[in-house]
């Protein structure tokens, strides 16, 4: 088997692409990275490099497309972590393949502070969120886990972050959440927006948690801080 | 009628004097009784003590023989942190990929890790509540356990990229959970409930736990019934509407369902399949809600498995530690109150 193939049986009967398999072009990128297909995934972007396709439009019409789609499926509630799991590995490794290093990577739209707060240590929650946001040219800055809300605003602060995205699945948590905001206005960073989600907090109104939004998934979070980006900076 | 025999009745679509109500209480249980989390978690005996006393205190159908999360992957070998006040976790899975998964030793439930508290609970609870209250004992599924040995994108890389391996390591976390349920029925439990909230379809493909999860926990429920245990309980929290209509042919006799799950969609999906269901109380109301609505909630499934019946009152997954006491009372009062016709 591919290492980065899904068992054909455990993949989902929903076609999320037309697309066929047919010669290197960015539809089958598309498909490959849904699919989690790694292996292939790098041998059609070396296939487009070589035939003079830009990184950048590699990304926009490949990777970000292939986002898309993915978030397509999970509000279909089609979402597993396994399969989202493979297409992130696959889509790391092309972003790797085709900016081996940090210096070279397009601009980031912003930073971003992902971190799971202080008591909890599950952080695949975060590690998904930030496949995601990579994937959708943001600058992801890994706040850690099991760390203090201190911590976090710090590194909101280093890397003038637009928005911190804190991950739970526990409910200790909760108030070290609700205090990041009047920690954010106490340091002078309450534009910073935050974001919640994972098992226990997404349970939460965005009130109860004294946040801006809270996310089901991984995926509304990126998308709301796609709207975001749009709504401040123009962004299309 | 005492409540053992309230749902063993419910199992099986009986008649009752009322819907059993059961809160998964485990370390709140402390609290409730003015102990501490970490009390509870530091013996069995006074875990039982707590048991009881939250029992006694709120009314509900069952006592669990449960202390935390972490004790299967303990006995084996992993590190876990500590913080007072909190459950530990696993910061340091037990085993690799490149493990030999067939050759892991099988930890012994009653000289391994913290698993001989667990047995002492299940003693200490069944000898005091002897057939009127329930006592439930608790093991993780196969793939929970996996992805505790392994770590989550480990486990579950592992099981794109090696199928076959991670096969053998579910049959491994199968054998350890198998051990440790065995033993507790033998100390005392009622039956066992297996927790395996990784092989939601959150977390893994319906095929995926179609074609390896559901074949072990097959496994673990025959052996739990031929050992005598009452009835074979599996709860995977999150989102299960595609798998929870096979629950029972694996051998499942009570299924849990999350807040996240309709259960109305349930109720259509499982047609005439009389599979008792226990759900689905938002678990995080019980934080952050107030009684009005948590009896609300509550009554509104009870009436809509009033009819079907084969219905056990529950939150979707456990109360966690920090609850506000007069929330749970007021899931318990809507179970014992349901006989008042303005209810109904």
């Amino acid at each position: 088997m591919n290492a980065g193939a899904a068992p054909a049986q455990f993949q989902s009967p929903v076609n999320l692409m037309e697309t066929k398999k047919t010669a290197p072009n960015l539809d089958s990128l598309v498909q490959a990275l849904i699919e989690g297909e790694r292996d292939e995934s790098l041998a059609i972007v070396a296939a487009l490099v070589s035939g003079g396709m830009p990184s950048l439009d590699i990304i926009t019409g490949g990777i970000e497309r292939a986002m898309a789609a993915l978030d397509r499926k999970c509000t279909a509630e089609q979402f597993n972590l396994l399969e989202i799991m493979l297409a992130g590995r696959a889509v790391m490794a092309v972003i790797r393949h085709l900016f081996p290093t940090d210096a070279a990577l397009p601009t980031a739209r912003a930073s971003v502070v992902v971190a799971v707060m202080e008591g909890d240590i599950h952080d695949i929650g975060k590690a998904i969120l930030k496949i995601l946001l990579a994937g959708n040219r943001f600058r992801v800055v890994d706040g850690g886990k099991d760390v203090s809300v201190t911590t976090v605003i710090d590194a909101a602060a280093q890397s003038g972050a637009s928005a911190i995205c804190v991950s739970g699945l526990i409910s200790s948590v909760i108030p070290q959440v609700r205090a990041l905001r009047p920690a954010l206005f106490h340091a002078g960073l309450g534009h910073v927006r935050v974001l919640a989600g994972g098992a226990a907090l997404k349970q939460c109104t965005a009130a109860a948690l004294n946040v801006d939004y809270v996310g089901q998934t991984a995926f509304d979070a990126v998308a709301y801080l796609n709207q975001v980006m749009e709504a401040c900076h123009g962004e299309r | 009628m005492e409540s053992v025999e309230r749902v063993r009745r419910t199992m099986a679509f009986m008649p009752c004097d009322r819907p059993p109500v059961i809160a998964q209480v485990f370390a709140h249980a402390a609290l409730a009784c003015g102990r501490s989390v970490d009390e509870y978690l530091s013996s069995g005996a006074v875990a039982a003590a707590c048991q009881l006393e939250a029992q006694a205190h709120y009314q509900y159908d069952a006592v669990f023989a449960v202390l935390d999360l972490t004790l299967e992957a303990e006995a084996i070998g992993a590190k876990t942190q500590s913080r007072p006040g909190l459950y530990p976790a696993v910061i340091q899975p037990p085993c690799s990929p490149d493990d030999d998964f067939a050759r892991l030793t099988i930890p012994n439930p009653r000289t391994a890790g913290r698993l001989p508290m667990v047995l002492e609970m299940a003693r200490r609870l069944r000898g005091a509540c002897r057939d009127r209250s329930l006592v439930v004992g608790l093991v993780q599924g196969p793939m929970t356990l996996a992805v505790q040995f392994l770590g989550m994108e480990k486990a579950l890389l592992l099981a794109t990229d090696d199928p076959e391996r991670f096969t053998k390591l579910l049959d491994y976390a199968a054998g350890v959970g198998m051990a440790f349920g065995l033993a507790q029925l033998e100390a005392g439990a009622h039956l066992v409930l297996v927790f395996d909230p990784a092989a939601s379809s959150e977390v893994v493909p319906p095929g995926l736990f179609r074609e390896m999860i559901g074949p072990r926990l097959a496994r673990l429920f025959a052996a739990f019934t031929q050992a005598g245990g009452m009835g074979n309980w599996l709860h995977i929290s999150g989102r299960t509407d595609a798998i929870l209509p096979r629950y029972a042919a694996l051998g499942a006799n009570i299924a849990n369902f999350d807040y996240c799950v309709d259960p109305r969609k349930l109720l259509t999906s499982l047609g005439s399949e009389r599979l008792c269901l226990d759900g689905n109380v938002k678990p995080l109301s019980f934080v952050v809600d107030t009684p009005p609505d948590i009896e609300r909630e509550s009554v509104q499934l009870l009436r809509l498995f009033d009819r079907r019946g084969g219905f056990i009152l529950s939150p979707g997954c456990e109360i966690p530690p920090e609850s506000r006491e007069a929330n749970v009372a007021a899931m318990v009062r809507a179970a014992l109150d349901w006989k008042r016709p303005d209810l109904r």
